[in-house]
């Protein structure tokens, strides 16, 4: 990928982090941190030509598939949909109001959203589903899956896991966005997750590590994603930062499920626009 | 029943190869024919995993799919509720969800094998169809009207192998009431409610007061959610009613019968609601359980006795 296209979607995603947080702080709710890690990620996903889709056609049979697993996450993929046209960008005023379309936890009655999430350990097991119906009908459709990492606390997600790799659903790419950290704050310090990778592989996937705040890294996870001879589900582990872009709020323990008010709003809005303007792209 | 069920669902999947059974480590003879015929297009399983199993279906149906999904009944209900609530009631994916072995089905299996709260749990889920067979005419029948449905639905399959309560009340007097979700056995100004394995001991019940020149009626309930108009005007018919059920009585049958007859302003009164005070295990046989529990033949003329006496 050229370097000015890598740039052109880092900017992109900073701009939709300033959307997502300008809407959360309107509404005084949403779950910034947790949008913000997964930013580049969603991007990516939809702006950089990864995912088939039509925005005036959610339904298109042979769309790919994305399944936000951490439904929390809603407010940005509410303003990446928004962005790539699935509906129009005034709803993002409504957020969690009275006339609201969508509140915090993601809603499949908006046009783009594929399920309803928010309980944590959901979504992997619906994707193998819809996965498993394009084997059934040899359908060429890809299902991608983002879950949080501390959602892999949940038991079901590795039910779900054998289940992907026992029917071998390589046209299945879960993702990982691997903050850290879940409410009270890191993983490793509450339940541990690692060794990750090696806890995916046993479940019998293939696994990538990336930094998830590369656009670049994400590109070389996903170049070869429709490459169906590889006989495994593929999960991309993509390290981040819970909080990414507010800088007071990285990796800060007891903001999740939150929205800066009154004078933390201006600043966290101050720094994430220091952030954005930084000029590191790569 | 269960045999009946399957093998009218095989029927049905060899016409349509959008229907998909999926199954949590089940073993029957009627689900043979479909691991031999169907194996890795129209089933599968998911291993000893409900949450799991429920979640798939839910991204099969939302796909198109017509699923079938079978566990024993305490795992598919309770193990799995919020992934039914989840993808049944918010999002109206109808899946079929078939459980076997309600009430004391299970006797000698145990405590973690009996249940006894699924009717109240999975009425609480919007949208859901529930139905509850209490032979094997009415098990084939619903079968079908499942499959048809563009609604979600659970079924309770009893594992004991109950008689076709056909002979003594022909099908054909009954069809349109069938269609309605329940059967009439009898007349009279009582009448008992009952759903299952239970209406068999209810229409023991009825011959014991036959045989004394009292006669009462016998309301199968197979259809508990939703309650037809039909059903509603036929119970409107008696006078009295007493509910029986294996079942705790805490949202359980009686409870959807005293909520029918509040919500609709039915003049029908509901006399005495019979079934599980509360929950302690024994083993023994069903019918031990069942004395114990005073939801027995016996322990039920001597409820009835103190209304009709």
């Amino acid at each position: 990928m050229e370097k000015e296209q890598i740039i052109k979607l880092q900017r992109k995603a900073n701009d939709f982090r300033e959307e997502t947080l300008d809407m959360c702080i309107d509404a005084g709710t949403g779950h910034v941190t947790s949008s913000f890690s997964c930013a580049e990620i969603l991007t990516s996903l939809y702006s950089g030509n990864i995912l088939k889709y039509k925005s005036d056609e959610p339904k298109w049979d042979k769309r790919d598939r994305f399944i936000l697993s951490k439904g929390q996450a809603s407010p940005i993929l509410y303003v990446t949909l928004a962005n790539a046209g699935f509906f129009p960008k005034d709803w993002l005023n409504t957020f969690c109001k009275k006339e609201a379309k969508f509140g915090v936890h993601l809603q499949n009655t908006v046009p783009g959203v594929e399920y309803s999430t928010g309980s944590l350990g959901h979504g992997l097991g619906l994707g193998a589903g819809v996965t498993l119906r394009a084997k059934i009908d040899k359908k060429n459709y890809h299902t991608f899956v983002l879950l949080g990492d501390a959602e892999l606390q949940e038991g079901s997600n590795w039910e779900s896991a054998m289940f992907a790799s026992s029917y071998n659903l390589n046209n299945l790419t879960a993702i990982v966005d691997r903050n850290g950290y879940g409410v009270l704050g890191a993983t490793e310090d509450i339940v541990k997750l690692n060794p990750l990778e090696k806890k995916f592989r046993s479940f019998g996937w293939d696994v990538k590590t990336i930094d998830g705040h590369s656009i670049k890294e994400f590109y070389e996870a996903t170049n070869n994603f429709r490459d169906y001879k590889r006989g495994k589900p593929l999960v991309i582990i993509a390290e981040t930062v819970k909080g990414k872009g507010i800088k007071s709020w990285e990796n800060k323990a007891l903001v999740h499920g939150m929205a800066p008010k009154g004078e933390d709003a201006i600043k966290l809005k101050g720094e994430l626009k220091k952030y954005s303007s930084r000029g590191e792209y790569e | 029943m269960r045999d009946t069920f399957w093998d009218r669902i095989y029927d049905i999947a060899k016409e349509d190869r959008d229907l998909v059974l999926i199954d949590a480590d089940m073993g029957a003879p009627s689900l043979d024919k479909f691991r031999e015929d169907f194996n890795g297009r129209q089933y599968f399983s998911t291993g000893i995993a409900e949450q799991n199993m429920i979640a798939v279906a839910g991204g099969l149906a939302k796909e198109g799919k017509k699923v079938f999904t079978y566990a024993i009944a305490p795992f598919i209900t309770s193990r799995c509720h919020e992934f039914t609530k989840l993808n049944c009631g918010l999002m109206k994916i109808p899946i079929n969800l078939v459980g076997v072995g309600p009430g004391f089905s299970y006797d000698d299996s145990g405590p973690t094998h009996h249940l006894t709260e699924d009717i109240s749990i999975m009425r609480a889920i919007p949208n859901l169809e529930i139905y509850c067979p209490s032979d094997n005419l009415i098990a084939k029948r619903l079968a079908k009207k499942m499959y048809c449905s563009e609604n979600p639905a659970y079924i309770r399959l009893d594992r004991e192998i109950l008689p076709n309560l056909s002979d003594q009340n022909g099908i054909s007097k009954n069809r349109e009431k069938i269609q309605a979700g329940f059967r009439e056995f009898g007349k009279g100004d009582l009448a008992i409610v009952s759903t299952g394995n239970m209406v068999h001991t209810a229409l023991e019940v009825q011959k014991y007061y036959s045989d004394k020149n009292i006669p009462i009626g016998v309301l199968d309930l197979h259809q508990l959610k939703p309650i037809s108009e039909e059903f509603k005007k036929n119970m409107s018919g008696y006078k009295n009613l007493v509910s029986l059920e294996e079942h705790l009585l805490d949202g359980g049958l009686g409870s959807i019968i005293a909520e029918t007859i509040i919500d609709n302003n039915l003049l029908v009164n509901l006399k005495k609601r019979i079934g599980l005070v509360d929950y302690v295990y024994a083993y023994g046989g069903r019918k031990n359980i069942q004395e114990l529990y005073k939801i027995d033949e016996k322990s039920v003329i001597n409820e009835i006795d103190k209304l009709i006496n």
